[in-house]
């Protein structure tokens, strides 16, 4: 049973936001996510503000998923989500990763990105299960038997 | 269109001027004067001798901070503490993207506040006198390693400044440092470098080219890995460079980091033309490293038993602290020293590996598969062919964050922990050999009672830093975390 099969396919951008060359997490993830069903735009690494707000705009995103490994992503994220609003852009989302540097208290690197404007807040040991289940629930669809296909345990 | 043609003696000068004007230290190289300069360094500062004459392999830590006192305590604290045979300099990441402008202001405020507000040497600033300072207050020969996509104002200035080896190449320093910067900028700007080392090469002056070889670090399949030394072996090589340095990143299956560093050192003697001297570097593990330092020793020193039945030329070591980032001087110096008692206790022993051949074999067979491809991709020019096997996912690397590869290569771990390949895309391998991986695959996937899928990947690439080599499942992959936002286990 695929996602397809149901309702309107549902469209994800990724990409690693600023001067980032992290690939591995968005790789790993945007398989995950294609195998689940999803429509997924992989924007890559080193993508600007502007770069995710365009590509969210162009595919009617339902959801935008940033990714940062290199401890600059509050910086790189200041402004992101007055910029998607300017562009009318009403898409979940999410921001996962080494989001500071140094871990030592993630609750309140959580609140930090909250505040920016991020509905969900990930660190860098969240499985790509937990990141569909959360995109299921927020965006009301069901891909789990697709994905319990696809990972026999 | 960029060929594998050596640059000639007015292309270089004509590059070579412009370059210089891109940073005012620049004006102060001057190319006869440099060679005055080299041959006047004693003989245990010649770098290219000492790596080629050595016994044992010889061993290098990774480091550099901003300002030139604080770097000779680090260098003079390895080589002291650690006991480094070579030592390093590693450039800062501004420095690494041309932006001398940035690397200024982040120099001048280390140099105020005394933190180190640049994670490296910022070589071109620092410019032709303070890389000679530098080179004579530390009593070892030193190398340049960093990352920069286009590192010819670095290259002038610090051979100049007295520096003989440097680190870095056209397709390692752009395939998983950039997203932008396309192979045939990349393959020009490094026939500068390579030209430059080749003249001073020519004037008895020898500089050490060291091909960056763990790539991505991340699970890079052996053979792709070796063909890449091959091919920037080969480039350097055209432009004169006779001293190379071939790498290779350790994956951490014993046998497998044996044969390929065997497959890497008979290779590189057999592709490269007669009149160049190879040497080989083993990398300790480059992936993601265990938070606790016991066990992130242990890594270390599993590199350090590699390394004692290999026998690579040199060893790049690893620190207790990898986990969090730059390490102290202290924890560098601990990982030079867990990594030569390993060494040389291991060293004197004959052991002898089961299936090192088998594996060597397979793993010379890709390679040459992969040149074989190139060649027939660049009709006999290995520039072009480079270039357009990358474009056609013929030369792939897995986990490439640049758009000048498909990227569409995944390695997965086979049940003996050895990477294999699990997603080809359009890489150029015998289809027999093909079938050889997937047959590993399939033993692991039937092991572990799942099918193979890209979990696979994602739970090797985390397999190390969690304590285990192979990312096995770990009962119900409902771990219990269903899409809320909890903190890691």
């Amino acid at each position: 049973m695929q996602l397809g099969e149901y309702c309107m396919p549902t469209t994800v951008i990724l990409g690693v936001i600023g001067s980032d060359a992290h690939v591995v997490g968005i790789t790993i993830l945007d398989q995950a996510l294609s195998a689940a069903g999803f429509d997924v735009e992989n924007l890559g690494v080193q993508t600007s503000q502007e770069e995710f707000a365009a590509a969210a705009s162009e595919h009617d995103a339902d959801a935008v998923l940033v990714s940062s490994l290199y401890g600059h992503a509050e910086q790189d994220c200041q402004g992101f989500h007055e910029l998607l609003a300017r562009e009318d852009i009403d898409a979940t989302t999410y921001i996962g990763g080494n989001l500071a540097v140094g871990q030592d208290d993630f609750e309140q690197t959580r609140a930090t990105f909250r505040k920016l404007g991020f509905n969900k807040v990930f660190d860098s040991e969240t499985t790509p299960e937990e990141v569909i289940r959360s995109l299921e629930r927020d965006l009301g669809i069901s891909t789990r038997e697709a994905e319990r296909d696809r990972v026999q345990a | 269109m960029i060929r594998d043609e050596r640059l000639t003696a007015d292309e270089l000068q004509r590059i070579d001027e412009r370059i210089r004007d891109d940073w005012p230290t620049g004006a102060a190289v001057d190319f006869e004067e440099a060679i005055a300069y080299h041959e006047s360094l004693p003989a245990h500062k010649q770098f290219a001798d000492v790596l080629e004459s050595a016994d044992r392999p010889l061993l290098q830590p990774r480091a550099g901070v901003p300002c030139l006192d604080d770097q000779v305590s680090l260098l003079e604290h390895l080589h002291g503490e650690g006991a480094a045979d070579l030592l390093p300099t590693t450039i800062d990441s501004y420095t690494r993207d041309n932006e001398y402008g940035k690397a200024q202001e982040g120099l001048e405020n280390a140099r105020e506040s005394g933190d180190a507000t640049l994670n490296g040497f910022p070589a071109v600033n620092h410019g032709v006198d303070g890389c000679r300072e530098l080179i004579e207050r530390v009593d070892a020969p030193i190398e340049v390693r960093h990352g920069t996509p286009d590192a010819r104002l670095l290259a002038a200035v610090t051979f100049a400044g007295g520096f003989q080896s440097f680190e870095g190449g056209p397709i390692s320093y752009n395939i998983p440092y950039t997203k932008e910067g396309s192979l045939a900028q990349t393959i020009e700007h490094w026939q500068y470098v390579d030209r430059l080392a080749g003249a001073y090469t020519e004037r008895g002056v020898t500089i050490n080219r060291e091909p960056f070889g763990p790539l991505t670090g991340t699970l890079v399949p052996p053979s792709i890995a070796i063909a890449i030394m091959l091919v920037e072996g080969k480039l350097a090589a055209t432009q004169g460079v006779r001293s190379l340095t071939l790498g290779y990143g350790q994956v951490g299956n014993v046998v497998q980091d044996v044969a390929a560093l065997r497959a890497l050192r008979k290779l590189g003697n057999e592709y490269l033309r007669d009149e160049v001297c190879v040497t080989t570097v083993f990398h300790e593990w480059m992936g993601g490293f265990p938070p606790d330092e016991a066990r992130a020793n242990g890594v270390i020193g599993l590199g350090g038993t590699t390394a004692a039945i290999a026998r690579p030329d040199k060893v790049i070591t690893k620190s207790p602290q990898e986990f969090q980032g730059v390490p102290t001087k202290e924890a560098n110096a601990a990982g030079l020293r867990t990594t030569r008692q390993l060494i040389d206790m291991v060293v004197e022993q004959d052991i002898v590996l089961d299936g090192v051949d088998e594996e060597q074999a397979l793993i010379e067979r890709e390679t040459r598969c992969l040149m074989d491809a190139i060649e027939a991709h660049g009709d006999g020019d290995i520039a072009q062919g480079t270039i357009k096997a990358f474009e056609s996912g013929a030369l792939d690397v897995p986990f490439a964050p640049s758009d000048a590869a498909e990227g569409a290569v995944l390695p997965a771990r086979d049940d003996d922990g050895r990477v294999r390949i699990f997603e080809w895309g359009e890489l150029a391998i015998d289809e027999d050999i093909r079938e050889i991986h997937q047959a590993r695959l399939a033993d692991r996937a039937e092991t572990e009672g799942r099918k193979q899928s890209f979990r696979m990947v994602a739970d090797d690439v985390d397999a190390i830093s969690d304590g285990k080599l192979i990312g096995r499942p770990t009962g119900s992959p409902d771990t219990g975390r269903d899409g809320g936002e909890t903190r890691a286990d």
